[in-house]
């Protein structure tokens, strides 16, 4: 049992947390975030030569044969700078559900691609009634002769609109809420009847609503078993939200110690706002939830790596942490920084507005809480 | 980074349960002569007596694995009390700053369970403010020993403690930190009178004590006259990162979490109840939280470093965290929260459920109050001093 990062891991969180330093102050965020496609392409390509999109994937796929650990290590020094290149829907979601579930001529022809940057993917599963559970899931896809036909919708679509393809998950048999009969295919994006309305996320990202209608896809463009998709979803979406935890305790650090410093700095009733002990003790219990969220963070990882099943409880557990103790840091960093907190000028509320936005993506702290309960 | 663990640990903890297993009390077997023999055996196995000592003191020398393995375990298991006064809290003062003769002279009867001690710190006029203590001893002309008068106040189990450690004024002309003496003393002598305080939960534990004209040899002072604060602030650290119990409060939280559903609500439990078990869920996720902070405090204590910032916070959480599950007790109790004392009114478990969770009211307020640990962070570790401008 140890703490440690293991040597390579250590270089790669050096060459990320320099990366954010010299890339990523709030002007440079705010006209990369504005300008199409919402992302740098020069820094999506710095990031594939540099090794880092490739870093979690097998290497007979081309990648480096890493872990989880390996993608907090990123996530944790992009939540630092609020990255806006789609190192999640990619990495993680899209792909992370073709190397879990694709066939070898699928892999072989994404994963590569994706690694070196050229091509993208993204991961399609939430509907409109469908809030957060993974399971509810109306979109049908049904067999007509060597093909499938789709119809339906998916909401809040991660990188849409720069995905060459998308992971659509789909029902194929059983009730709209059954885990069983869930089926995930690959379609690119140029498909004919799939239809994208793209629109900007509180936080400065981008996503979208499909529209898919009868949109044909061919059998070998499944990824996994047909009716048996649930359980590489699942773990997708396990995967995504230890992604999203390790990018919300890097903001989170970045909030506690902006406040620290500029409570500092900042003077009142002629005395720095530092010397208030009411203001001192609410920057205690944000450093105390930070460091909370950073332990749990650490347990849901390396249980997911040890055993994924027994780690099932305590991702549901860091999911409820990080949402609540989030936007507590949020917007007890906003209120501390008064007047200036509510205004675009400072990072601050940048920072918060992710977190808000990553309480809400794969389930939000009550969601997570009920599921904790029925352990 | 990995949990995983070795196969050496894994045999550790199957060593550890094996001899729980064996060493349990039996039938009709008197409890403190159980007690007595299980400690000799556990010190047989290599200084499992004495888990937290050095191995250069006798301890067992175990890594932060094992120390959270063993944690884990006596937890569960049937194991006799013991008391933190003498081998948590002093013992560690003795090993740094003791005198060899001192060493020899105190710790074995330590180690033994001999010798019952109890902490005098806290005065009437320095609770949270400890350095403020008045309890004067003075140096005789000859100066072959000290005479100590004053008070102390919330002295845990000074009423059955052999011997008392305990800080005293020698001088009082610089700052307040400086002029503290360490003086170590036997209770039951002259001079010294112990009275209790009943404590909201109509318990006995803590004691008034007061001293008039003690006289205590020169040899029993720890280290130098008027360094007894340096030597005492150790201690404090030392106590904080034990009080934590993370260990007891997963124990207790699985027994909380049975007690609900020993209690009917409608065709349910009381564990269906949405409201209750949401606050359960987040307690639990609060200690899960935890329990990997102390980890981390722990591998970084092993690693040479200083106990991380990680460490300040466990004494203010794990302390909440055993409020909670007492007041989750007392909630669980419903109807027969009110029935007072042991008089079996009500449900099992609820035996003086409201008396422990009044007790527990303590827990945030004794070795430092909560809002002085967040002092204590907010100058430590958030670097926040009074007219500090970067």
């Amino acid at each position: 049992m140890n703490f440690e990062l293991s040597e390579e891991q250590k270089m790669i969180q050096q060459s990320v947390e320099r990366f954010v330093q010299e890339n990523y102050d709030l002007p440079k965020r705010v006209e990369i975030s504005s300008k199409d496609p919402g992302y740098s392409k020069d820094y999506w390509g710095s990031m594939a030569e540099l090794g880092w999109l490739g870093l979690p994937f097998n290497e007979e796929d081309g990648g480096f044969g890493g872990n989880q650990i390996d993608t907090l290590v990123i996530m944790e020094q992009f939540g630092k700078g609020l990255v806006l290149e789609p190192f999640l829907a990619n990495v993680v979601l899209g792909g992370g559900a073709i190397q879990m579930g694709g066939s070898e001529e699928l892999k072989k022809e994404i994963l590569p691609s994706l690694i070196e940057g050229t091509k993208q993917v993204t991961l399609a599963y939430a509907e409109q009634q469908s809030r957060f559970d993974l399971e509810d899931v109306a979109t049908s896809a049904r067999l007509d002769g060597d093909k499938y036909i789709i119809n339906g919708q998916k909401s809040m679509v991660l990188n849409a609109e720069s995905a060459d393809h998308l992971v659509i998950v789909t029902r194929t048999s059983g009730g709209q809420v059954d885990e069983e009969g869930i089926t995930l295919f690959l379609v690119d994006s140029d498909t004919k009847g799939l239809e994208k309305q793209n629109f900007p996320t509180v936080d400065g990202l981008r996503a979208s609503e499909i529209t898919l209608e009868n949109v044909e896809v061919g059998i070998e463009r499944i990824i996994g078993d047909i009716d048996k998709g649930f359980e590489i979803l699942k773990a997708v979406s396990n995967n995504g939200i230890l992604a999203l935890c390790a990018e919300a305790v890097g903001a989170m650090e970045i909030l506690y110690k902006d406040t620290v410093e500029y409570t500092q700095q900042r003077e009142q009733f002629d005395h720095p706002l530092s010397d208030f002990q009411v203001l001192q003790h609410r920057m205690v219990d944000m450093f105390m939830e930070y460091e909370q969220c950073k332990s749990l963070l650490f347990r849901a990882t390396m249980e997911t790596i040890q055993d994924p099943e027994m780690a099932q409880k305590t991702i549901h557990a860091l999911k409820h942490l990080i949402g609540k103790s989030g936007i507590f840091v949020g917007e007890n960093a906003v209120q501390l920084h008064g007047g200036m907190g509510v205004t675009e000028e400072l990072r601050i509320g940048h920072f918060f507005k992710r977190l808000l936005v990553i309480d809400s993506q794969f389930g939000n702290a009550d969601f997570h809480l009920d599921k904790f309960t029925n352990f | 980074m990995d949990i995983e663990l070795s196969s050496e640990d894994l045999a550790f903890r199957d060593e550890v349960r094996a001899f729980f297993d064996e060493n349990k009390i039996k039938e009709g077997e008197d409890y403190f002569s159980w007690r007595l023999g299980w400690f000799k055996k556990a010190r047989e196995k290599g200084g499992w007596d004495v888990p937290k000592w050095p191995a250069k003191f006798g301890g067992p020398g175990w890594t932060p694995t094992q120390h959270y393995i063993w944690e884990q375990e006596t937890a569960r298991a049937t194991i006799p009390f013991d008391l933190p006064f003498g081998l948590g809290m002093l013992a560690p003062i003795l090993m740094s700053y003791g005198s060899k003769e001192q060493q020899e002279r105190f710790m074995p009867d330590i180690r033994d369970r001999k010798v019952n001690w109890c902490q005098g710190y806290s005065e009437p006029g320095a609770g949270s403010d400890l350095a403020n203590l008045k309890t004067k001893a003075i140096l005789s002309d000859d100066g072959t020993y000290y005479t100590v008068n004053g008070s102390k106040i919330w002295t845990t189990l000074a009423h059955v403690a052999d011997w008392i450690f305990c800080l005293t004024r020698t001088d009082d002309s610089g700052i307040k930190q400086q002029g503290i003496t360490f003086l170590l003393f036997p209770m039951k002598q002259e001079g010294i009178e112990v009275k209790p305080i009943i404590t909201l939960g109509g318990s006995h534990t803590v004691n008034t004590v007061h001293f008039t004209d003690v006289k205590v040899p020169v040899e029993n002072r720890i280290g130098e006259e008027g360094k007894g604060w340096t030597y005492a602030k150790g201690l404090l650290e030392h106590e904080r990162t034990g009080l934590a119990g993370l260990s007891k409060s997963l124990v207790e939280v699985e027994q909380l979490k049975e007690n609900a559903r020993s209690v009917q609500r409608g065709n349910g439990t009381l564990m269906d109840d949405s409201s209750y078990k949401s606050k359960v869920a987040e307690l639990e996720i609060d200690l899960m939280a935890t329990e990997y902070t102390e980890l981390r405090s722990l591998a970084n204590a092993a690693a040479g470093e200083e106990l991380g910032p990680e460490s300040s916070i466990l004494k203010l959480k794990g302390t909440e965290i055993k409020q909670r599950i007492q007041k989750l007790t007392v909630e669980a109790s419903g109807i027969y929260s009110p029935a007072w004392g042991d008089g079996g009114i009500g449900f099992p478990f609820a035996k003086g459920g409201t008396g422990g969770y009044l007790n527990s009211r303590y827990f945030t307020i004794y070795g430092g109050a909560s809002e002085v640990q967040k002092d204590v962070i907010a100058k430590k570790v958030l670097g926040l001093t009074k007219g500090s401008k970067k």
